[in-house]
């Protein structure tokens, strides 16, 4: 019989899951011999000390220097292209220097909206 | 054959209409008449063309073919035989007759009048077609403007009415459609005639079975699926029971001006189908399943009788009235299809039996447009009311109209004399011979449509005054009823008069559409392998003088026969 | 190769980059208060002039360009044709539907300029990494585009919907490009069927054709991968909404298109019947979800769904035919639904005042235009004649049937049945006589752009209905450039693709 494409893949697949699956029952199968649930009020407290927490966790909070970390990595980002092409251009051609200036200067011109909207303003 | 021809001049003359009746929006009481003169300038359009039409040969005629999207095998074919010009004339007609009862109804302006124009080019459009594409598109373009009349000036049900009636007829055409993409596939033409030519010499169960292999089925078992699913489209479309669902609500939701379009050439869209398309290019499946569909043509005349029997709304009565009127059409086209090319001493029968299913297209569509006119008018004065408990004696108060509506209700019935007694006698002719249990059990369905529609007669027009009536001597209030109503006034007799002469002069004189049908219905019954040479040349012409001196003989006969039933009454 | 052809190859993304670049640049230097519209008008003149060059470029010959990464061929070329005048009826559309004051108006048109870029580059890639990088251009662009009114809950919601899901689906896409390098070597699409034919590692290949499939097919919203579709389409605001549902998706199919034809066809064992499942299971979703929708918005989602679905019945086709169906399609189904949410939009206003099917009750009472190019548009998507619809239907269907899939023709047949009840509802409310207190009453004034984008789109969805013919021949003409359609192979007896020759030999 021909092997077909699929079994493989099929067999590494059961592989996959069983790989997962098999130390969370083991685990399971510990926890159920070894310590049986017996729940209680101050087992059930959140802290066995401190303080009960209050109020919400989902508060609002400014994120404005969200904006500054995003500008940054793209910065950042860009001097990784920028080394190489350092690096490497003497032996680069005319055309190769045009695609990095256009690539240059769609960052700066990024930077020039993100400044123009008053972004790098905090407020 | 590039220049445009008449048909398609014809077809473009009430979008045109329709066109210029929008325009014309504002001036209400003029957009109204323009509308008028497109539907008179169109059914003498067609009167033109049915009096330079060649009674004496075959196939077809007016030609006409231009390329439309060849890369999908649609041509733009147009081109009529008997049964096109018949058509043609009997959708004019029937146009007209709808207008001209619209024309009191403050309800319907001018985008009402404009939308059945646009109908009408529709169904100009599906019977001069004869490419299946372009059928189909025109086919499906009367759907519009139809669902459209109903949803916009329909009754209280209108809305779940249109909706029915546009999904029952979707199924069906998408059936159609199905059917269709399989046989071009096979033959690699969607042209009528050529597959009906096809089917005559064998090639086209050949071209199934070579070109489809759909899980090893035969030629023969891939044409029968084809078969049912054509049949499908047009069974919804007549209806044929059990697919005629929709049409009790469509008809009676519908305005009753709407309903005298539906039923009087609507309906015939699907008799249309069976006679262009089933017969010619299904022939030997119609031979094969020729008992189950003698059985569905019984049901179609026998069940729906017992319903309208015992309907208490006017319009539901002629709604399923109108169903057992087709499902005569239906038999006569089974029993026509039997011994297809087999035996030519039966071709008399045969040829009986389609006489008579063309005379019954139009005798029923004008008969039903005219019922269903009368309706209107009755709605009209009664303020809405068409129950058949809310009136009665109204021979007292409105005798013209009561004399004139009893005339088109005996039509309907087949007094001799009247148009519906030449067609159904053929028909019944053609069928006794051919099938005749199916012709014996339909006659139930002949005395049924006699007992219900007598009992209109009795309910409505004689008997003791209606409630409405009665009320008025002792109740003030309740002037609306019979007891206002006025008789038709002169405008309407004369509006009248041309639709109720016509149904005497056929009744008499059948010959006048008999005889342009002759060289069609010859082709039709002639034997199948010199049919495929009347395809490319014209008849033998003393087939066709055969038939005409048949025809005489059969005339001969109704007149004895008519004479015999009024010597009885 | 002379460097000005080249620049040609990528005349049309390069017109719309300097668009967006431009309005990023203008819009904050404009004063606060300042109309925003004009610049709506610089984007639409863009994506004219990008319209322009994309039928310029049928005039290029065969090639590619930038170290062979794009391919200008009549593939490509019709497809950027179809996405830039989808962006040029968009951009009218947004110019009619929002007000001069709406909030970063000059965003909104300088993404979907950059969308457009990406969309263009995703149908003229041949290189699946740059494939891969058009596709989150395009995806990127469409997921701010969805959250743009943030003062509502719905907006953000469907944008972080549409982003999750999104981007689990370009995973999975760039998976299946790994896998796929991985068992070819290569991942230029145009190569990779050379490479699959020495590759020994094939069901390596299969799975990352499996996670390619799977990562279009959520872009396109085909089911199962469609759970996104209806909550996106609700929040996002609808003149959006009439661009994500067809720009981006024509693009995906283009895509979908070129990898199955042209990298894997000797997968068409597998890929087959994948797609003959997701075509059939879309359609019946798509067209059962969309009858219990109440909402308008929720219900075109759903019918997008099942429009995805008629679309992929011609993938199955193995044939020119098949391509020429989806490529013929997708036109259809573009200009239908941008025309459609173009009335949508202008009805119910950037902020969507009308919701439900309910509040369109008497629209063509209160503006016969609008009523009349709305019930023009539902008609034609379901598929009457005269209309771009219907061609499209027919045009799938006969193709699915003549390579002998009957049972997916009828599922979709049967399937535009039902659809014809969720369109008819719309219709049936349109032209129910309004009760006095309805919202509809306030429609505002139709405006030029607006009467420009039904005008276009209404002219297009006729032409399509009534001369097919052109637009036809210019699909099929696309389909003939996948290399597996113009070699004349000798096929397998008893397949499709054999009944296929013997029909084309009977009619020569």
């Amino acid at each position: 019989m021909p092997e077909h494409p699929w079994r493989t893949v099929i067999a590494l697949l059961i592989g996959a899951v069983a790989f997962g699956i098999t130390p969370l029952a083991l685990a399971h199968l510990w926890a159920l011999y070894f310590s049986p649930k017996k729940p209680g009020p101050e087992k059930n407290a959140i802290y066995e000390c401190g303080l009960e927490s209050k109020g919400d966790a989902w508060i609002q909070f400014d994120p404005a220097y969200y904006l500054y970390a995003i500008i940054f990595l793209i910065f950042d980002v860009e001097a990784i292209f920028l080394l190489p092409f350092a690096v490497a251009f003497t032996g680069l051609s005319m055309g190769a220097a045009i695609a990095m200036l256009v690539f240059l200067l769609l960052l700066v011109e990024g930077l020039i909206w993100a400044w123009q909207k008053g972004l790098l303003t905090w407020a | 054959m590039n220049s445009i021809g008449p048909l398609t001049l014809l077809t473009a003359l009430p979008i045109a209409g329709a066109v210029l009746v929008l325009i014309l929006k504002r001036a209400q009481k003029l957009s109204r008449a323009v509308a008028i003169v497109i539907a008179v300038a169109a059914l003498l359009a067609t009167l033109v063309l049915w009096a330079r039409f060649d009674s004496a040969a075959p196939g077809m005629q007016f030609q006409e073919v231009h390329t439309w999207a060849p890369s999908v095998g649609l041509t733009y074919h147009v081109g009529v035989d008997g049964l096109g010009i018949l058509l043609l004339v009997l959708s004019a007609v029937v146009v007209l007759m709808s207008l001209a009862a619209s024309w009191r109804n403050a309800s319907h302006g001018p985008v009402y009048f404009a939308l059945v124009l646009l109908l009408e080019a529709g169904l100009f459009g599906t019977f001069t077609a004869l490419n299946f594409l372009h059928w189909f598109i025109f086919w499906e373009l009367t759907l519009l403007p139809a669902f459209f009349l109903v949803r916009l000036w329909g009754g209280p049900q209108r809305g779940r009415a249109s909706v029915q009636f546009f999904f029952y007829t979707m199924v069906g055409s998408v059936a159609l459609l199905l059917a269709f993409l399989a046989l071009y596939l096979a033959t690699g033409t969607y042209d009528f005639t050529t597959l009906a030519q096809m089917a005559q010499n064998g090639g086209l169960a050949a071209a199934l079975q070579q070109n489809l292999h759909w899980g090893g089925w035969s030629g023969g078992h891939i044409a029968l699926i084809l078969f049912w699913a054509v049949f499908l489209g047009f069974a919804v479309k007549t209806p044929v029971v059990p697919f005629h669902g929709w049409l009790p609500d469509t008809y009676s939701e519908a305005s009753s001006e709407t309903t005298m379009l539906l039923t009087g050439a609507m309906s015939k869209m699907g008799i249309f189908g069976f006679l262009r398309i089933l017969l010619p290019i299904f022939p030997a499946q119609m031979q094969e399943m020729l008992t189950p569909l003698l059985w569905l043509a019984v049901a179609s005349i026998v069940l729906p009788a017992f319903a309208a029997w015992r309907q208490k709304d006017l319009k539901r009565t002629f709604a399923y009235s109108s169903v057992n009127h087709l499902g005569y059409c239906v038999l006569g086209v089974c029993v026509a299809a039997k011994l297809t090319g087999v035996d030519p001493s039966l071709a008399i029968e045969k040829s009986a039996a389609l006489t008579g299913v063309l005379l019954q297209i139009f005798s029923h569509g004008l008969t039903a447009a005219a019922l269903f006119w009368f309706v209107a008018l009755l709605e009209r004065r009664s303020g809405g009311l068409r129950g058949l408990e809310d009136f009665g004696g109204l021979r007292k108060i409105v005798p013209v109209f009561c004399g004139l509506m009893g005339i088109a209700i005996f039509a309907s019935l087949g007094l001799p004399g009247l148009n519906g007694f030449p067609a159904e006698f053929l028909i019944f002719k053609g069928a006794f011979p051919l099938a005749g249990w199916a012709a014996t059990a339909a006659l139930l369905g002949l005395l049924l449509t006699a007992v219900f529609l007598l009992g209109i007669l009795q309910k409505v027009f004689f008997g003791p005054l209606g409630k409405g009536q009665l009320e008025t001597k002792t109740d003030t209030n309740s002037s609306s009823l019979p007891a206002a109503m006025r008789d038709l006034s002169t405008t309407e007799r004369f509006a009248l008069a041309p639709a109720i002469a016509l149904m005497f002069v056929l009744g008499l004189y059948p010959q006048l559409i008999a005889g342009k049908m002759a060289g069609t219905v010859t082709q039709w019954t002639t034997p199948a392998t010199s049919a495929t040479e009347a395809y490319k040349t014209t008849a033998p012409k003393h087939n066709a003088a055969r038939l005409e001196a048949a025809s005489g003989a059969w005339l001969i006969h109704r007149k004895a026969q008519a004479g015999k039933a009024q010597v009885a009454d | 190769m002379n460097g000005s052809m080249t620049v040609l190859r990528i005349l049309p993304e390069i017109i719309f980059t300097l668009t967006g670049v431009a309005i990023m640049l203008i819009d904050p230097v404009m004063p606060k208060q300042a109309s925003r519209k004009p610049l709506g008008w610089l984007a639409a003149f863009g994506a004219l002039a990008a319209l322009i060059a994309s039928l310029y470029q049928y005039s290029l010959p065969v090639g590619t360009a930038y170290f062979g990464v794009v391919q200008t061929d009549a593939f490509s070329v019709f497809f950027h044709v179809l996405i830039s005048g989808i962006i040029l009826v968009s951009a009218l559309v947004v110019l009619d539907a929002v007000h001069p004051d709406t909030e970063s108006l000059g965003e909104l048109f300088a993404l979907m300029s950059f969308g457009a870029v990406g969309m263009l580059l995703m149908t003229s890639g041949v290189e699946l990494l740059l494939v891969f990088i058009g596709l989150e251009i395009s995806s990127i662009s469409t997921y701010i585009l969805a959250g743009f009114r943030r003062k509502t809950a719905k907006s953000p919601e469907s944008a972080l919907k549409y982003f999750l899901l999104g981007s689990f689906a370009t995973a999975f896409f760039l998976y299946g490009i790994a896998l796929t390098y991985g068992a070819t070597g290569t991942t230029r699409i145009t190569d990779i069927a050379a490479g699959l034919a020495t590759s020994h590692a094939l069901p390596i290949a299969v799975v990352g054709l499996a996670f390619i499939v799977i990562g279009l097919a959520f872009k396109v919203s085909a089911a199962p991968f469609h759970l996104w579709t209806p909550d996106v389409y609700e929040g996002a605001p609808s003149p959006i909404v009439g661009l994500m549902s067809t720009a981006p998706k024509a693009a995906a199919f283009a895509v979908l298109l070129r990898i199955a034809y042209e990298a894997f066809p000797q997968l068409q064992n597998h890929w087959m019947p994948l797609l003959w499942i997701l075509a059939a299971v879309s359609m019946t979703i798509g067209n059962l979800g969309a009858l219990r929708q109440k909402n308008v918005k929720r219900m075109l989602a759903y019918s997008s769904i099942a429009h995805a679905g008629y679309l992929l019945v011609a993938f199955t086709v193995l044939s020119t035919d098949g391509v020429a169906a989806a490529s013929f399609y997708a036109v259809a189904y573009a200009v239908m639904n941008v025309g459609i949410f173009a009335v949508i939009s202008h009805a119910g206003g950037y902020e969507d005042r009308l919701t439900l099917i309910e509040d369109y009750k008497g629209l063509a009472y209160r503006s016969p235009l609008l009523g009349g190019v709305m019930a023009f548009f539902l008609l034609s998507l379901i598929g009457i004649p005269f209309t771009g619809g219907f061609f499209g239907k027919f045009y799938v269907f006969a193709a699915a049937i003549h390579s002998g899939m009957i049972w997916l023709a009828i599922i979709g047949l049967l399937n535009s049945g039902i659809a014809v009840f969720y369109y008819l509802r719309v219709l049936t409310a349109t032209y129910t006589k309004p009760m006095d207190s309805s919202p509809v009453l306030n429609v505002p004034r139709v405006s030029a752009p607006l009467c420009l984008a039904m005008a276009l789109t209404v002219a297009v969805t006729l032409v399509l209905g009534i001369i097919p013919g052109r637009v036809l021949s210019m699909a099929r003409h696309a389909a003939e450039t996948f290399p597996v359609f113009s070699t004349q192979q000798t096929p397998v007896p008893g397949t499709a693709s054999a009944v296929m020759a013997a029909i084309n030999t009977k009619a020569r």
